[in-house]
Parts: C-alpha cells; sequence; structure tokens
C-alpha cells in the first residue's frame, strides 16, 4: 500500500516531467504523447488520490522554513480531495481530447511551450487547492494565474487576443490584491501565514476583522470565479484560448475561486451561527442571483459558440453562489439541516458545471478545429458530418439547461428545493426577499434553456449557411474519447444522484448520507410529512417503460411505417435556401425585444430605393443592430479613463530633465529630514 | 399487497390522463364550435385523428437529422412519463416518492427543448419562427411558475403532489387567502404552457401568430400523432393539477371501491368544466399580440407576489 504522501508527490513530478518533457520535444505525434500522456497520468493519479483521502486518509504535510520565515505546507482534507477529484477528472477527460486537439497548432507553431504551460497550469491548481499556508497559496494561485495568461494569449497572432489577454492579467491581479488583503488581515491577528493558526483562532478575531476578511475574500475569490460586476474578463479570455484551455479554466480554474471561498468562509473567518453573520450569505444571494441572469442574458444573445458558453459559466457560477449564500444563511440561523442542502445543493451544481462545461467547451472546440470558425451564424448542418460531436455536444446542452435525467437537473432541483426552505428562516423580511430573489432564478433557468435550443439549434442543425461547413468531417477518435467521459459523468451524476450526495457529505463532514444508491432524496417539511422527493433511478424507469409501451402501442395499431423524403415545405415558391432560415439572432430576437432595457439595442436601417421618387421599391436593405455592454460602459470605462486622467497629471513631473530630477531628490531629502527633526 | 395495489392504482391514474387527454381537447373543440354558432366535430374527432395519423405514412424533409425523428418520441415519453406522478381520484399517489411538482416541470421542459430543436431542424422559415417565440414565452413563464409552485408548496406543506393535493383535499373552502392570487397566476400560467388565447391560437396557421404550430409544421404520420397526443396530455396534465389544488373536492383519500369511483366521477366532471371554462373564455378573448405577452406574464407575477406577502405577513 502506497501512502498517500509518495502518491502526492508522484502527481506532482509528473505533471513537472510533463512539463519539462514538453520544453524538450518538437512537433508531431510523440510529441503530443510526451505533453499529454504525463498530464492525463498525473490526472489519473489525482482521482486516486482523492478517494483515497475521501476514505478517510487525509494528507498533511509539511517542511518547516522551506524559505526562511514560511512553512511549506500541505492539507488535504476532505474539502481539498473534492475540489481535486473535480481538477482530475476533467484534467483527465481534456488532456486526452488534446492529444488530437493540439494538431490544430501544430501547422503554426510549435507546442512546447503550450505544452510545458498545459501542465503548469493543471499542476497549479492541484497544489493551490492543497495548499495550508497562505504565502504558498499565494505563490500557487499567482502561478495559476500566470500559466492561464500565456495560454490566454497562446494564439496572440489573432486579432484582439493579447487585449483579453491583458484585461484577464488585470482583472486577475486585482482580484489577488484583494486576497492578500484579507490575508494580510488574519497574519496581523495570528502572526503567522498557516492556515492552521488561522483556523484554530479565527473565532476569537473581533467582529469587524471577521467582517472585513469575508468581504474581500468574497471580492478576491469572486473575481476568479467569474462573479457580476467583476465578471469583465472571462467572456474575453475563455473564448481567446485555445478550446481545452477554456475548457480547463471554465471548468475548473473559476471552481477554484469558489474552493477559495468555501475554504475561507467555513474555515478561515471564524464565521459563528448567529444572525449577525446572515448578511455574508445575503451578499453572496443577491451577488449570486445577479450574475445568474446578467450572465444568462448575455449569453442568449451572444453569436460567438465560445463566448456564449462564458457567459454562461457566469450564470453557473451565479447558481453556485446562491446555493452557498443560502447555506451561510440558513446557519447563520441554526438551520443545521437546511444548511447542509443548500451547501449540497450549491457543490453538486459545482461538479455539475465543472463536467458539462468541460465537456460542451470541449464540443465547441471540435467545431472550431473543424469548421474554423466560432461565429454560429456561419455554421448549421454540423450534425450530419460529426454525429459524435454533435450528440456529445447535446448531452452537455441538456444537463446545462437542467433537465432530467441529467446532472443539471439534480443540482438545481436541490438548490430550488433549498429557496423553497427559506420560509423557515424566522424573520419575515428574510423570508420574502428570498422569495422575491427567486424570480430572477427562476428566469434564468428559463433563459438558460433556450440559450442551449440556440447553441445547439444554430450550430448543428438545419441547413449549412456558409462554405465552413462544407467538406468538414468528424474530429479524430481520442477528441470524441474524451468528450465521451464527461458526458458519461453527466449521465451518471443524473441517474444516480447517490454519487454526488455521498461524494459531498463526505468530503464536507455532512451528518446526513444517503444510504443506498436507490434512495429518494427525502426533504421534510415542518410538520414531518414528506416536502419533496425525488428518485432518479425509478423516474429512468418509468421514461423506459413508457419509451416501451408507446413504441409497441404505437407499432401494434400504426403497422410499419414508409418514410417519404422530401424538401422542406416551401409554401410552394421553391428554391428555400440557406439565407431564408432562422439565424441566431432572429431566433433570439423576441427575448432581445423583451429586455432592450437591459440591452439597449441600436438598430439602423438603410434603404435604397430604385427610384428616388417611389420609396415602395426598395432595392437593397440593410440592417445594423448593436447591443451595449452596460458594465463596459458604465463601470470600466469611467474607472478606466478616470485612472488615465490622473497618471497623465502625474506623468507632468516626468519632464525628462536631470535638474527637475535633481529638485525632486533635494525637496525628499529635506521632507525626510524634517520628518526626523520633528518625530524626535 | 396494499404497496401493489397502490402501484396499481398508479400506473391506472397515469392511464386515464394519456387516455383521457385527446377526449378533453375534443371537448374544447366543440365548446369553441358551439361559443362561435358552428356545430363542430364530435368530441371525439381527436381519437380518430389520431388512429388515422397513426395509419399514414410520414414524409421526413431532406434537412432534417435524427433529432427530428426523435423529438416526438422524447416529447411523448417525457410527457408521459410527468403523468405517472399527477394525482387524479387518489390524493395519495406512490409516485410521490418518485418525483415532485419540481421534476413534472422539468420533464416538460425536456419535451419543449426538443420540440424547439425540431422546429429548427428541418430548415423551414417557420420552424426558427416557432422556437423563438417559444424561447421567449417560455423562458418568461418559467418565474411565474415557480412563484407560484413556491406559494402553493409553501401554503400546503411540500411539492410532493401527495403531500400538496392531500393537505388541499382536506382543508376547507379557500383557507388561505393567498391562494385566490395563486389561483389566478396559475390560470394565466396554464394558458400560456398549453398555447392557448391569447398566447397561441392552437387552431390556425398563420405565419404572424403561431407558437407551437409553427415548430411542429414539418410533422406527418406517427410523428405528428405523438406531437398532437402528448400536447393534449400535457395540457390534461396541467388542468388536472389546478383543478386538483385549487378545487380538490371529491378526490379520494383512501383505497376503497366506491371512494375511488366518486373520486373518478367528480374527477371527470370538474375537469370537463374546467376545460368548457377555458374554451369559452378563449372565444371571449382575442389573440395577443407576442410583444404584449410579458404584460400578461407580469400581471401573473404581481398577483403571485401579492399571494406571497400574504402568506408571511
Amino acid at each position: 500500500m502506497i501512502s498517500n504522501l509518495i502518491l502526492f508527490q508522484v502527481i506532482v513530478s509528473l505533471f513537472l516531467g510533463g512539463a519539462m518533457l514538453s520544453l524538450l520535444s518538437r512537433s508531431g505525434k510523440f510529441a503530443r504523447s510526451m505533453i499529454f500522456v504525463p498530464s492525463m497520468a498525473g490526472s489519473a493519479l489525482t482521482i486516486l488520490f482523492s478517494i483515497d483521502v475521501l476514505a478517510g486518509k487525509p494528507l498533511s504535510w509539511a517542511i518547516p522554513n522551506m524559505i526562511p520565515f514560511f512553512n511549506f505546507e500541505i492539507l488535504v482534507d476532505g474539502v481539498s480531495a473534492f475540489f481535486m477529484l473535480i481538477i482530475g477528472i476533467v484534467s483527465f477527460a481534456v488532456s486526452l481530447y488534446s492529444m488530437g486537439y493540439s494538431k490544430e497548432y501544430e501547422i503554426t507553431k510549435r507546442i512546447s511551450a503550450f505544452g510545458f504551460l498545459f501542465n503548469i497550469f493543471i499542476l497549479s491548481m492541484f497544489l493551490v487547492v492543497g495548499s495550508n499556508n497562505g504565502f504558498f497559496f499565494l505563490v500557487f494561485w499567482e502561478l495559476m494565474s500566470l500559466a492561464s495568461f500565456f495560454l490566454v494569449i497562446y494564439d496572440h497572432e489573432k486579432e484582439g487576443n493579447l487585449k483579453s489577454g491583458i484585461t484577464y492579467l488585470v482583472m486577475t491581479h486585482f482580484g489577488t490584491f484583494f486576497i492578500v488583503v484579507s490575508f494580510l488581515l488574519g497574519y496581523v491577528q495570528t502572526g503567522n501565514f498557516s492556515f492552521d493558526s488561522l483556523r484554530n483562532s479565527s473565532s476569537s478575531f473581533p467582529f469587524l476583522i471577521k467582517n472585513l476578511m469575508f468581504v474581500f475574500a468574497f471580492l478576491g475569490f469572486g473575481t476568479k470565479a467569474g462573479m457580476v460586476p467583476l465578471h469583465t474578463w472571462l467572456p474575453q479570455a475563455h473564448p481567446s484560448a485555445p478550446s481545452n484551455v477554456s475548457s480547463l479554466m471554465s471548468a475548473v480554474m473559476i471552481k477554484i475561486g469558489i474552493y477559495g471561498l468555501v475554504r475561507t468562509v467555513l474555515d478561515f473567518t471564524g464565521f459563528g451561527a448567529s444572525p449577525d453573520y446572515s448578511w455574508w450569505g445575503l451578499l453572496m444571494v443577491a451577488a449570486g442571483s445577479a450574475s445568474a441572469l446578467i450572465g444568462v442574458l448575455y449569453a442568449v444573445i451572444e453569436r460567438d459558440i465560445k463566448r456564449a458558453l462564458a457567459f454562461s459559466s457566469i450564470e453557473n457560477i451565479g447558481i453556485i453562489l446562491v446555493g452557498f449564500g443560502l447555506s451561510i444563511v440558513f446557519a447563520s440561523y441554526h438551520l443545521v439541516s437546511l444548511s447542509v442542502l443548500a451547501l449540497v445543493a450549491s457543490m453538486y451544481h459545482t461538479i455539475n458545471h465543472a463536467v458539462f462545461k468541460g465537456l460542451l467547451f470541449m464540443g465547441a472546440g471540435s467545431v472550431v478545429y473543424a469548421t474554423h470558425t466560432k461565429n454560429i451564424e456561419d455554421l448549421g448542418g454540423v450534425i450530419k458530418y460529426m454525429p459524435w460531436t454533435a450528440l456529445l455536444f447535446l448531452i452537455g446542452a441538456v444537463s446545462i439547461a437542467g433537465l432530467p435525467p441529467f446532472n443539471g437537473f439534480v443540482s438545481e432541483w436541490l438548490t430550488l428545493q433549498a429557496i423553497l426552505s427559506s420560509s423557515q428562516i424566522p424573520s419575515t423580511v428574510l423570508q420574502i426577499s428570498i422569495a422575491f430573489a427567486s424570480l430572477p432564478f427562476a428566469l434564468t433557468m428559463g433563459i438558460a434553456a433556450a440559450t442551449f435550443v440556440k447553441l445547439f439549434g444554430i450550430t448543428f442543425l438545419s441547413r449549412a449557411r456558409s462554405k465552413h461547413v462544407l467538406n468538414i468531417k468528424e474530429v479524430p477518435r481520442n477528441m470524441i474519447a474524451g468528450m465521451s467521459i464527461l458526458a458519461a459523468v453527466c449521465i451518471l451524476l443524473g441517474v444516480i444522484p447517490f454519487l454526488g450526495i455521498s461524494l459531498i457529505s463526505t468530503a464536507f463532514h455532512l451528518s446526513s448520507q444517503p444510504s443506498s444508491p436507490f434512495d429518494a432524496i427525502t426533504l421534510q417539511n415542518t410538520a414531518g410529512t414528506s416536502f419533496a422527493n425525488l428518485s432518479m433511478p425509478v423516474v429512468l424507469i418509468i421514461l423506459s417503460a413508457m419509451a416501451v409501451a408507446i413504441f409497441g402501442f404505437i407499432r401494434v395499431i400504426g403497422g410499419k411505417t414508409t418514410k417519404t423524403i422530401c424538401g422542406t415545405w416551401d409554401c410552394g415558391f421553391g428554391s428555400l435556401n440557406e439565407r431564408m432560415e432562422c439565424t441566431a439572432t432572429s431566433l433570439s430576437q423576441p427575448i432581445r425585444a423583451v429586455f432592450r432595457v437591459f440591452f439597449k439595442p441600436h438598430n439602423e436601417t438603410n434603404k435604397e430605393f430604385f427610384g428616388q421618387t417611389n420609396q415602395y421599391l426598395v432595392k437593397t436593405i440593410k440592417f445594423n443592430s448593436v447591443t451595449k455592454n452596460i458594465f463596459e460602459e458604465n463601470l470600466y470605462q469611467p474607472i478606466v479613463n478616470s485612472t488615465l486622467f490622473v497618471l497623465d497629471r502625474i506623468h507632468k513631473i516626468q519632464t525628462g530633465k536631470v535638474n527637475s530630477y535633481l529638485l525632486y531628490i533635494l525637496i525628499t531629502a529635506v521632507l525626510l529630514l524634517l520628518f526626523v527633526r520633528l518625530n524626535h | 399487497m396494499s404497496g401493489y395495489v397502490e402501484i396499481a392504482i398508479g400506473v391506472i391514474q397515469a392511464l386515464v390522463i394519456v387516455a383521457l387527454a385527446p377526449l378533453i381537447t375534443g371537448m374544447m373543440r366543440k365548446t369553441k364550435a358551439k361559443t362561435q354558432k358552428r356545430t363542430g366535430f364530435g368530441i371525439f374527432q381527436p381519437y380518430c385523428d389520431i388512429i388515422k395519423l397513426l395509419h399514414k405514412d410520414e414524409v421526413v424533409s431532406d434537412q432534417s437529422s435524427w433529432i427530428f425523428r426523435f423529438s416526438p418520441w422524447v416529447n411523448f415519453v417525457a410527457i408521459g412519463a410527468a403523468a405517472f406522478f399527477i394525482p387524479v381520484f387518489l390524493s395519495n399517489s406512490p409516485f410521490g416518492l418518485v418525483g415532485d411538482l419540481l421534476l413534472v416541470i422539468g420533464l416538460f421542459g425536456l419535451a419543449r427543448f426538443f420540440t424547439m430543436l425540431s422546429g429548427l431542424d428541418v430548415a423551414s422559415t417557420f420552424g426558427g419562427l416557432g422556437s423563438g417565440r417559444e424561447m421567449m414565452i417560455s423562458a418568461l413563464l418559467e418565474p411565474a411558475l415557480f412563484l407560484s409552485i413556491f406559494l402553493v408548496a409553501l401554503t400546503y406543506g411540500g411539492t410532493n403532489l401527495s403531500t400538496l393535493v392531500g393537505a388541499a383535499s382536506d382543508s376547507p373552502l379557500l383557507p388561505h387567502p393567498q391562494l385566490i392570487f395563486a389561483a389566478i397566476a396559475m390560470f394565466i400560467i396554464i394558458l400560456g404552457e398549453t398555447g392557448r388565447l391569447p398566447f397561441d391560437n392552437p387552431a390556425t396557421h398563420l405565419e404572424l401568430t403561431m407558437v407551437h404550430e409553427a415548430m411542429i409544421l414539418e410533422y406527418s404520420g406517427k410523428s405528428l400523432a405523438l406531437m398532437e397526443w402528448s400536447q393534449s396530455i400535457k395540457q390534461m396534465i396541467l388542468f388536472a393539477l389546478i383543478v386538483n389544488i385549487f378545487i380538490p373536492w371529491g378526490i379520494s383519500s383512501s383505497i376503497s371501491v366506491s371512494e375511488l369511483g366518486i373520486g373518478f366521477l367528480a374527477f371527470v366532471a370538474k375537469i370537463s368544466m374546467f376545460a368548457i371554462f377555458v374554451a369559452w373564455f378563449e372565444t371571449s378573448v382575442a389573440k395577443w399580440r407576442l410583444f404584449r405577452i410579458p404584460d400578461l406574464i407580469a400581471i401573473a407575477i404581481a398577483s403571485l407576489m401579492i399571494g406571497i406577502v400574504f402568506y408571511f405577513l
């Protein structure tokens, strides 16, 4: 039996080895295996390792004074193992997928740098989750941010990618700043950076310090998670990165933000079960609902397939935050079992989102790989050429839309039940406000389904809209295999929620454990009778029974069907072509019109007439509609402008003349001398 | 032993919904014809239509993929499975332990997802129009629907339909003021969900207005039969829900032949009355313009918000 410390070290060295090997390698199939086989092995071992930890063997390891004053400390407990499991599953699938996908980049550039960063990126996420010391946590955090930054700008020749990389770099450091402040507050209280000392003494911190630590951690980790209004980097960085990287970033990296939040709130900030802390949860519920609704509203009108998926990540982070926030609210009112329900809901959604968003980004990557376009207005009919990709993307789409019997439904069901349980909070104001907060949440779920109808329908169905779709063929087998793994997990977590729930309750040491895979999820109301039940395996049995029954019935009554293949009905006019079919823009037009207050669409119509006098016979008509991004224009642009303004003023003192610099030195020296003299 | 009887009754309840659904559609068409001073078809016409369609050949568009051929089956299976969770004449269904009201809504969502996809699949100009409109209406109905579930579930202590309908049938006439608001909202939501006037007119094929019909325009033969039938079942389920939640009188709470018989008769009477009322209501309103539909849904949401405040205060 290998101890899990050795396993941990093997994982780290596998990723490091992968990084080194990729620097040595050139191009070709051999190079690809040198890069991705170590990361696959590392990810597979990560899965084993986290299961080992969850089975009751936490890992704690420290190297005192590795750098003077800073102890290198590793602690892998249930919570870390849960997030490591997510990292392992998704990275394994993505590495397998990348074996085929990175062929795309070999034509233009060497993939050795890519392989190096790819391995380092996964390794840094793994180490962030395992760190038990604030200093090393931040080191690995920074490593993760930088590795992902370089991966985002890997395709730097393409227009706009550098700009989105810079936005990402600035925003991620903005977030890191807040995390550092939060940790420093803890340092001031405890005198060292070890998480253990925070854990032990945080409950005795002053109330103000606890609140400040929470707020800063919330802002910092929220930026990484892509919470509105700090989300602005996300829809830029994810589409710019190569699709396997966007898959990792969206599925795993933003979950590390959630990990940080969960870790800080539950472990370090000295959260106490008193209504004084309920505003933490309410803040999260508010930010979560806003993120969910705003994310999905942008996703539904988006035409770039990867940007739409990125916006949908913001939406799902919102759902996770709502669940986690509710859990905090319940805990602060001593409603332990409800708090457990909400926590399970939000963590279930965390793992679900990792799985289906990883799958969807890989699916989008396959489409881009084959067609070389991200604009869904140019796609269409892809299902006929790439049936497997289409099927797997459909599984992801149905899952993320929250439809039974897939995994998204289970976590959204749990979250909705958590919202319904808010009626047990002994505060009328909270009851009513959470009830009303469920409005944007439910609206989000409705629009999310519409978003994925649009993304799947316009990309894969109907007629090809441009020459991009001609002569495409199905992607290589290892890409399909990578996606299939995550699709299988989607179905498993949907049909057997027992898997996810027992995983979460083991990881978080929750009291209520489901006993058998076929037990229904049961929630009780205050009267002690059943409030709600859900048993997905039986639902699947009913669905299959229904399918068999109706198939038999139709066959017996109707007999054999003769199918005639014929053109789509064109009202007898003939020559129905691809320019007449529905586009992504026209499909989402009703929603855009309803939410015009939010989108502020600016429409412009230019007509050219046959004759100047006759305004009825139109020769050409051109319609242009632009929607505004209210966050970019009303929040970020003023900040950027005022910063530039201030910098411009400061710029004035930089004259470039030696004389003036000498003057500055003189003034500084005089001021310092005065300061010293006066202080005496 | 009683376990098997309960399961058997649960299955029978589902079969009642599946079997009687076309009859309700027929009754509504007949009522509409009568109120418009037409003779109309007999109330059993939908059954004849389904059987006729089952015997017909199918014409499939050359642009379509397997999604188009698959989605009638998904529709029927999802909506038919939802019927298992609905209390019809016995309030305590064994399938209450399997799924609740939110699952029923989820299954409807699954059916609708595939219907919208099949509207896009055939590359016709109409299908996309219908799907886009359906996207908007369904997205906006979702918050109203959830809030009404919120209100009803809190009043009766559960989204579990057995608990819900059981509690409703035990309580006196209009026990809670908030239920009036819930009922108003539910009525609007059901008109929207089933695509009745003023949301959508199931009887026309006018490109300016059609929503559901536009999506299923390309279907023929068995597929069309499945689509029509599952739409009827969905309507029946929603009617059964509103009837059993807000007017639960007569529903049986124990397994005895006489009570079940009374329960069944009461159910048929209630749901027919409700269907006739909806049909009559449809004749007396005009179709609303598509972009006025949000106003209607806003009325439902406002009504529910008042109800929620009533509940908590």
